[in-house]
Parts: C-alpha cells; structure tokens; sequence
C-alpha cells in the first residue's frame, strides 16, 4: 500500500497490508539489522517491537501533518529530524524506565533511527496520505514489525533456551541448542520463516 | 542579497520552526526523566561497585568531583567512593572513569583496594561498543584479568597468557581499539586519581 488512497481502502485492509501482504519483515525485507540482532529472546524483541511502533506512529502523524509544507528537495532531511527526536525520547524512557532493557538493546534503540521502515512510511504513506490513514498504517506496520520479531524470537529463545519469556516450556530432558541463540540462529530461523511465508504464499495465489 | 535570504527563508523556514520544536521537545523530555537516569545510574554504581569490592557494605563520597583531564584538554569531574565494611573499615576506593571506545564513550566503574596498590576489578556502566566484538569488554574473561593487577600502568598486548595477574592485558581477538581504550581510560583514571588521592592524603604518598 505505497500510495495509499484514503476514498478507496478501508483502514481494515490497511492495518491488515501490514501484518501479511506488506509485512515489513516477511514481504519487504526492511529492517533486517533488529530482526537478526535483538531476537535472541521475547522480551528484548517486544520491547523493540513497541519502541518502533512508538516512534512509526509519531513520526507518521508529524509528516502527515506538514505533506503539504514539505520541499521536496528537504523532505529526506525534514523525516531523519523528525524520526531521531522520537527515537530519543524512546531512548530515554527506556533509560529511565527500563535500565536493564535499554542495556539489553544497547545500540539498538538509537540505530531505530536509520530503520528502513520507518522512512518508507513516512515517504510511502504518511507524506501522501491523510493523518487518520498515516496513523492506520504505522500502526499496521508497527504491528506486523512486532509480531515478526516475537514469533523469530520465540522460536529462537525456546530452542537456544527451552524456555519463552523467560518461563520453562520444554520438558527437562530437552538440551539446549545453545547456536540458535547466537547470530547463525537468527540468520537460520529467518531465513526458514521466510521460506514458509513464500510457499504459503505461492500456494494462496 | 535580500533576495538571497528571502529564498532561504521560503525554503528552509519549515525546517528551522522543526529544530527548534524538536529541540524543545527533547529538552523538556530530557528535564523531567534525567533525574531518574541519573539516580539509575548512581543504583547501577552501586551494584557494580559492591560486586568488585566485596566486603564493602556501603559507599560514600570521599572526594567530591575531582578533576581528571581525558585528553585534547577536556576535563571531566568524577566523585571518588569510599567503600566501608561492616567494621566501619575502609576496605577499597571506587569511581567512574570514561573515555572514548571504538563506538561512543566508555563508562566504567573502577575500584581498587584501600592502599591503591591493586586494582578490584572494573564493571561497565555505559557502553556502546559493537556487538559481538567490542561489547565483549563486558564479558568475565577479559575483566578478570584486572582483578588483583598492580594499580600502575597497565600495558595492552595482543598475545600472551590472559589468565596470569600481572600489568600486561591480552586485548579481545577482533575488539582490539575497545580492548585499548579500556586500558588507555583506566590508566588515565589510575594515575590522575591517585595522585588526587595522595595530595588530599586519603593514600600514602609512595613516591
């Protein structure tokens, strides 16, 4: 939904585009530098889900609000200003907040700031689009964004682990398969999850 | 000229009435949350510090924001901890130290024992260092070979037996700048500190 005209698609199709059809992560292979690095247990992956989701929806509101100021030759500059004060103020909350999650994600709340998706829906959607869809979409975006990384990472941290969100699930006789919860992990289970959506993708069609 | 002006104006005014909201925006923001970081972090000193100085029960302020020069004439304020056991003894010294690392700024909290002879060891309060690589400056193995090492210059070398206690730091394979700037911060932080420390006679002068 890179245009998205707010006469002809329903809100419901648009937050939906999100989650499956235009899933940041499964479809449009944007923001890969979180979904491979935070995903090693539930809890850092969500926390960056909802940081995304916070910082998609307010600088989605802000663009739409000023499309029709933007200069075209300063609209790139306008959304990277825009994108990095959200990014700080979700930054700072975690800090203070949050210490232990912030010191989990490290560098990651900060690098939210060049993910690709939030530029493309500010450039895609919420630049050409009224506020109410802009806020419909970033929110559909955020969510599928979210979604991806807890089931990646659930998958990871149950197999590195045997446990999800930090409670035991498998059985004591389980031995960890302590590589999924390093970096080939993240690159193995992505990549699978990848493959599924496409099969379960060329079967639909 | 005027016309010159005009058309910046018309072109950026956008972008200038943005910064300066943004810019407040964040200024606000980081007023009514700093205090909360900053007490997180004062929790997270105490933490670190009480886990490198065991028998220290309790910490307090010995020398209130010393002056220690971090190079290209900059100049940090650090306050120095005294660690009090049970017995209401002294039983070690510990600060934070910071400098720049490969990414961003290191922080550490560094402590040594009561004579400043030998140092506790050092835990990371703030780090930036790339992960999987420089982040491992966090990791045991590389700051046990702090613990008990002389609280003199310390010499970073690439090869050599990590598990031996002495003023020679194996540096990470493929973190060696982090591993470096570790050393470079607490040799800076160990020289200027004690003699602080021995001008204000908290230590003995041993030179």
């Amino acid at each position: 939904m890179t245009s998205n005209d707010s006469a002809n698609v329903s809100f419901g199709q648009t937050f939906a585009a999100g989650i499956w059809n235009e899933n940041p992560v499964l479809r449009l292979l944007l923001g890969m530098c979180p979904t491979l690095a935070v995903t090693a247990a539930v809890k850092p992956a969500l926390t960056m889900g909802l940081s995304v989701i916070f910082v998609l929806v307010c600088s989605n509101i802000v663009v739409s609000l000023m499309r029709n100021l933007l200069k075209p030759h300063l609209r790139i500059l306008m959304f990277t200003l825009t994108i990095s004060t959200f990014v700080t103020i979700a930054d700072l909350f975690l800090k203070a907040f949050a210490p232990d999650m912030s010191e989990t994600l490290g560098p990651y709340v900060p690098l939210i700031i060049v993910n690709c998706i939030i530029i493309c829906r500010a450039e895609a959607c919420a630049s050409k689009n009224t506020l109410a869809v802009s806020i419909v979409d970033a929110l559909g975006m955020g969510a599928g964004f979210t979604i991806t990384l807890c089931v990646l990472a659930g998958i990871r941290e149950l197999l590195a682990t045997g446990k999800v969100f930090e409670i035991q699930v498998m059985p004591g006789a389980f031995v960890p398969w302590a590589a999924m919860g390093m970096p080939v992990g993240a690159f193995i289970t992505l990549g699978l999850l990848l493959g599924a959506v496409n099969l379960i993708t060329k079967k639909n069609s | 000229m005027l016309k010159n002006i005009k058309h910046f104006a018309g072109q950026s005014w956008l972008l200038i009435v943005a910064s300066f909201v943004f810019g407040l925006l964040l200024a606000v923001t980081n007023a009514a949350w700093r205090p909360r970081i900053i007490q997180n972090e004062i929790n997270k000193f105490n933490n670190l510090a009480r886990a490198l100085l065991t028998e220290a029960t309790d910490f307090e302020i010995a020398a209130e924001a010393v002056e220690v020069d971090i190079g290209k004439g900059k100049k940090i304020r650090t306050d120095i901890k005294k660690g009090i056991s049970d017995a209401n003894e002294c039983v070690g010294w510990a600060f934070v130290c910071e400098g720049s690392g490969f990414a961003d700024k290191i922080k550490l909290v560094l402590t040594v024992d009561a004579g400043f002879e030998k140092l506790s060891g050092f835990g990371v309060l703030a780090s930036n260092e790339t992960p999987g690589f420089g982040d491992k400056i966090k990791n045991n193995y590389f700051r046990s070979q702090f613990v008990g090492a002389p609280a003199t210059q310390l010499l970073l070398s690439k090869t050599g037996d990590d598990k031996k206690i002495d003023s020679e730091i194996v540096a990470i394979t493929g973190a060696t700048v982090s591993s470096e700037a570790v050393v470079k911060i607490l040799n800076n932080y160990i020289r200027q500190i004690k003699i602080s420390m021995q001008a204000e006679g908290l230590v003995n002068n041993d030179e």
